[in-house]
């Protein structure tokens, strides 16, 4: 989708003319009669498109498009690997960042502090590119094929060969004095990717490699010497070396008569594993002699071109009879010496006759800007057709354009890669920290490496196995991060209980108190209106909504409010219970707690027969009485059922001054019966001077007690 | 990439996803709701239908999920004007089902558009009417949707002096400034496709909490542009940008505007219109703002959808257009 534009990204330096059109497939015969679009989280938009109605048609279909996927080398589940690899060394790089910035108010020499801080950054890029690898090739055999040319690792990804690129020329400070000879490595990693578009030394490599076997005399194979003589103009030494000793003088039947011819051989193998290169140490198995400093590399140098051209003006070549093996020698030696022509002729892609240069023309360190105008040269006398994904980037990087390099990271290789080389680019350079953190009124007041966070956090918020981890990126950012975290977690369902956790405890990491309320608060509605009434209070409670839990109080009175052989009891028994002791949240509510315990009173007094329990019955009514949360329309219902109190056999209940507080709300109640907004209970009419007696009658007789 | 996620019954005419994205709610040309539900919305898998039912006679023609602070509940407008709003809900023991809470319009005046906005306090519904007169209800008790209160009604015009009574509205568009809580006062913008030019124009009223009342603080157009009709506005998320962002459609073309978050001496929100983009020739159908306010996506009569974005020099251009094709 879009994302072949690199996920929506807004792009500075872009001026296409003609909008890119993606076509949506939805199956429906035409014609359509309208579309309705709707953002899901993140980049995902949801399109419902509406046929008109007819018969034995379907009415319409919903797509979802995810407007983020990128780059189709990764499939998803290794983006997703990729994404939860990528956290920790993110993470830690920004906690390592924010005790950095703290570190520099105490004074410290600045290079002291620049040379720490770029060992952070090294290490985080090592720790990312070990994530990008592809996928591992089958393990090379046991016994080593003699015609096997090559060694594989790992598929190589254009991703990986980005980022260790960057690494390069960005994050590796310590290598900058060896830069070349990076670049040589890299391109033996990654010329395979070069392959994609056009002929390579790689490509060259392994056709010949399959048809190695079918050969029969291979020095009389003009592609051997061409093969040869490419692997050793972009520096691959061993290649060189293995497939020289292939050469037929050396077969023992031969080496009689090939003496001289076969010591040619040598003499050129032995030079080529003893090149001196600038470098601190080859990896294991790579020929050449490595030297730290530049001096002695010099002093190498300079006497192992002296040994070329001695080889070169030997008289032994008079003596080697056999043409192609004397020409392919001779050629192998101009390309040591760095003879342009040779070089230009080994090489396929303008960046092997680049990376050619730096090996035999110039194996010197140079500065950027030579570099630049070095490949200039290169790509002018090897023009390309067509724009390669590492190329652009890589001109970029010689540019020296911040912005050209991160509209080449965002085009190519999506948010994840914008958001994470943000570190690298900005690793040394104070020109690209300005660019990438100073704060745009265009962009709303945020810096370009915030954005790019932004939009990658987006990315991670279109998927369910990823939103998650969304929060890291987005708290990073210091303007806008916090705002979108919120809008994300607040999009989030709470039908499951699980997520609905997983999201109030990421409002509490957070800090994001007023979002897990109202997440709450939704829960809380949801469950009440979905007939769960005790998760509704239990979550409304936890929302601290007073407002809500007094109107879901009020309807709780209404239902529990009606006579004690109502059956709802036990249904409203148990949301009380629910509620707790501690319900200074919840309304009134507490009252219904002591009015559920009343009602069990109530119902232990069978028959009138324990005075015991009528007892405790009593003096629950009389606490219910006193407590002014208890509403007044509950009081008739109140006395009312405790009628067989009030009328107790075998002696009054109630003692003088409690029957008094009961007449007096009896009282109080015939009073508020007269103003317009009483509402009238559902008991008989009666009801009220069935109490006013019985309290008279236990009046009576309480006075006689006494 | 696309990923079909369900077939509608013929005769479907609108559809609309709840705020998280997990509930569709469908109408259709002879009055049915439908309501589908992800089976399980981790995976996002598919869609089944939970609900279906003929709730009115008559054509519905836009449906709106209300917040969900009020639970799973959606406002259904008719082509012929009324506006009914339904709730599901669960008796004690009983299943699921949905009811009519309320409705509102009718012959005289009909509901063109209908948004809700969360104040601090209580739910407020927006309600657009063919007559040109603009409502503002209140819900009195959160947990019921059926009693609403009328808070104010005025007509879409700066100068409220005036009134234009004979006004014929075909449609009207309103948007909520999305922000949550806080301590600013709601506010939303709403723009109308009339007869009536002064009405057109889309403004932004905001609660003046100090006098309970709704003024306009701002009108996003033109001096010569004032009598477009307005076709569509939406108002972006704020995630801290020190300006608003709302998108106007109008038969010019799709404004995007700034609007300044410090009222100048006269009251007034300042605004400025950042970019003025053709794409869609024609109608715009609809508008809708990715949650970051970063995107834009747009519909229209030309039966395509269209994503409009800033560049880091904040010009606004469309970024891509997506073509349904069978």
């Amino acid at each position: 989708m879009p994302g072949g534009d690199g996920a929506l990204v807004p792009v500075s330096n872009e001026n296409r003319g003609s909008v890119v059109v993606y076509p949506l497939h939805h199956g429906l015969n035409p014609p359509i009669a309208r579309l309705a679009i709707s953002w899901s989280r993140g980049n995902s938009l949801r399109v419902s498109v509406f046929r008109p109605p007819s018969e034995g048609e379907a009415g319409g279909k919903v797509v979802e498009v995810n407007l983020s996927n990128g780059d189709s080398e990764i499939s998803d589940a290794q983006r997703r690997r990729i994404a939860y690899g990528s956290v920790s060394p993110f993470a830690l790089l920004q906690s390592r960042r924010s005790s950095f910035s703290s570190l520099s108010k105490v004074p410290m020499t600045p290079s002291l502090y620049h040379l720490d801080w770029c060992e952070h950054v090294i290490e985080y890029s090592k720790d990312i590119s070990s994530l990008l690898g592809g996928p591992k090739l089958p393990p090379s055999p046991i016994i080593e094929d003699p015609k096997a040319i090559f060694k594989k690792g790992e598929e190589p990804t254009y991703l990986k060969a980005a980022w260790e690129m960057m690494e390069i020329f960005y994050a590796d400070k310590q290598s900058q004095a060896w830069l070349p000879e990076r670049l040589v490595d890299w391109l033996a990693d990654y010329d395979s990717l070069f392959s994609s578009t056009q002929a390579t030394i790689h490509s060259k490599l392994v056709d010949f490699q399959k048809d190695i076997v079918n050969i029969q005399v291979i020095e009389d194979d003009s592609r051997y010497w061409e093969v040869i003589s490419s692997a050793l103009a972009v520096g691959w030494l061993d290649v060189v070396v293995k497939m020289l000793r292939l050469h037929g003088s050396y077969q023992l039947d031969q080496l009689s008569y090939r003496e001289t011819e076969n010591g040619l051989i040598e003499a050129v193998a032995v030079l080529i594993s003893k090149m001196p290169r600038l470098r601190p140490e080859s990896a294991s198995g790579k020929l050449g002699e490595c030297f730290k400093s530049k001096p002695d590399f010099n002093k190498a140098w300079e006497k192992w071109r002296a040994q070329i051209t001695k080889l070169d003006c030997s008289a032994f070549w008079i003596h080697c009879d056999n043409l192609r093996t004397r020409e392919g020698l001779k050629n192998m030696l101009q390309i040591m010496l760095g003879n342009i022509e040779s070089l230009c002729m080994a090489t396929c892609h303008w960046i092997e006759l680049y990376i050619s240069h730096f090996l035999y023309i110039r194996p010197f360190t140079m500065g950027i800007e030579s570099m630049y105008s070095l490949a200039q040269k290169c790509i002018q006398s090897k023009p390309v057709s067509s724009a390669h994904r590492l190329t652009g980037l890589m001109i970029g990087i010689l540019e020296e354009n911040t912005e050209v390099v991160l509209a080449e990271c965002s085009r190519e290789y999506g948010p994840w890669m914008v958001a994470h080389a943000v570190e690298l680019l900005t690793a040394g350079s104070e020109q690209a920290e300005i660019l990438l953190y100073e704060e745009r009124y265009n962009l709303g007041g945020i810096s370009i490496g915030e954005l790019h966070r932004l939009i990658y956090a987006q990315v991670l918020s279109s998927h369910a196995l990823t939103w998650q981890i969304a929060p890291i990126y987005l708290t990073s950012c210091m303007k806008q991060g916090m705002s979108l975290l919120e809008i994300l977690l607040y999009r989030q369902s709470v039908q499951h209980n699980e997520l609905l956790l997983k999201n109030i405890e990421l409002c509490r990491l957070y800090g994001l108190d007023h979002i897990s309320s109202s997440i709450m608060k939704v829960a809380g509605v949801y469950h009440w209106k979905h007939g769960r009434k005790g998760s509704g209070i239990y979550w409304l409670q936890q929302a601290q909504d007073a407002n809500r839990l007094h109107i879901i109080a009020q309807q709780l009175f209404d239902s529990v409010g009606k006579s004690i052989s109502d059956e709802s009891f036990k249904q409203w028994e148990g949301v009380i219970e629910l509620l707790g002791s501690e319900s200074k949240t919840a309304g009134g509510l507490e009252f219904l707690r002591k009015y559920r315990d009343f009602k069990k009173f109530l119902q232990q007094v069978p028959g009138g027969k324990s005075t015991e329990a009528a007892r405790r019955a009593v003096d629950s009514l009389i606490l219910l009485m006193k407590n002014p949360s208890t509403p007044q329309r509950f009081w008739l219902p109140l006395l009312y059922d405790s009628l067989k109190l009030l009328n107790w056999q075998d002696c009054p209940l109630l003692n003088v001054c409690e029957t008094n507080l009961l007449l007096n709300k009896v009282q109080e109640l015939s009073l508020a019966r007269v103003r317009p907004d009483f509402k009238e209970s559902s008991l008989p009419p009666e009801a009220l001077s069935c109490v006013r007696l019985a309290l008279a009658t236990n009046l009576g007789r309480a006075i006689l007690d006494e | 990439m696309a990923k079909p996620l369900l077939t509608l019954d013929s005769g479907t005419t609108c559809s609309s996803w709840n705020y998280c994205g997990v509930r569709l709610a469908a109408g259709s040309a002879d009055g049915t709701l439908s309501i589908f539900d992800f089976r399980d919305p981790a995976s996002s898998s598919s869609l089944r239908s939970t609900f279906k039912s003929r709730i009115r006679e008559g054509n519905i023609v836009k449906i709106v999920w209300l917040p969900p602070e009020n639970g799973d509940a959606v406002a259904c407008i008719f082509a012929d004007g009324i506006l009914s709003l339904w709730e599901e809900f669960a008796e004690d023991s009983h299943p699921l089902q949905w009811k009519m809470c309320k409705s509102f319009g009718g012959s005289s005046s009909k509901v063109l558009d209908v948004q809700f906005g969360i104040s601090s306090t209580s739910l407020k519904m927006v309600v657009a009417y063919s007559d040109g007169h603009v409502r503002v209800y209140e819900l009195l008790n959160p947990l019921e949707l059926n009693n609403w209160q009328l808070q104010a009604e005025f007509q879409n015009v700066i100068d409220s002096v005036s009134t234009f009574g004979k006004a014929a509205c075909f449609s009207a568009s309103i948007s909520w400034n999305p922000q949550k809580g806080g301590s600013q006062d709601s506010s939303f913008i709403i723009g109308y496709n009339s007869n009536t030019s002064e009405l057109n124009s889309s403004k932004v009223w905001e609660f003046d909490q100090a006098h309970q009342r709704w003024l306009p603080v701002a009108e996003l157009a033109l001096p010569e542009d004032k009598g477009d009709q307005v076709y569509g506005v939406a108002w972006a998320p704020n995630i801290g940008r020190p300006y608003e962002t709302i998108a106007v459609a109008t038969h010019k073309g799709l404004a995007i505007w700034h609007l300044g978050l410090n009222p100048e001496h006269d009251g007034r929100l300042p605004v400025e219109r950042i970019a003025l983009l053709s794409g869609h020739e024609g109608e715009v159908w609809q508008m809708e703002w990715d949650m970051s306010g970063m995107t834009l996506a747009t519909t229209g009569r030309d039966g395509t959808v269209r994503l409009w974005q800033s560049n880091l020099n904040g010009a606004w251009h469309q970024q891509a257009a997506i073509q349904p094709t069978s």
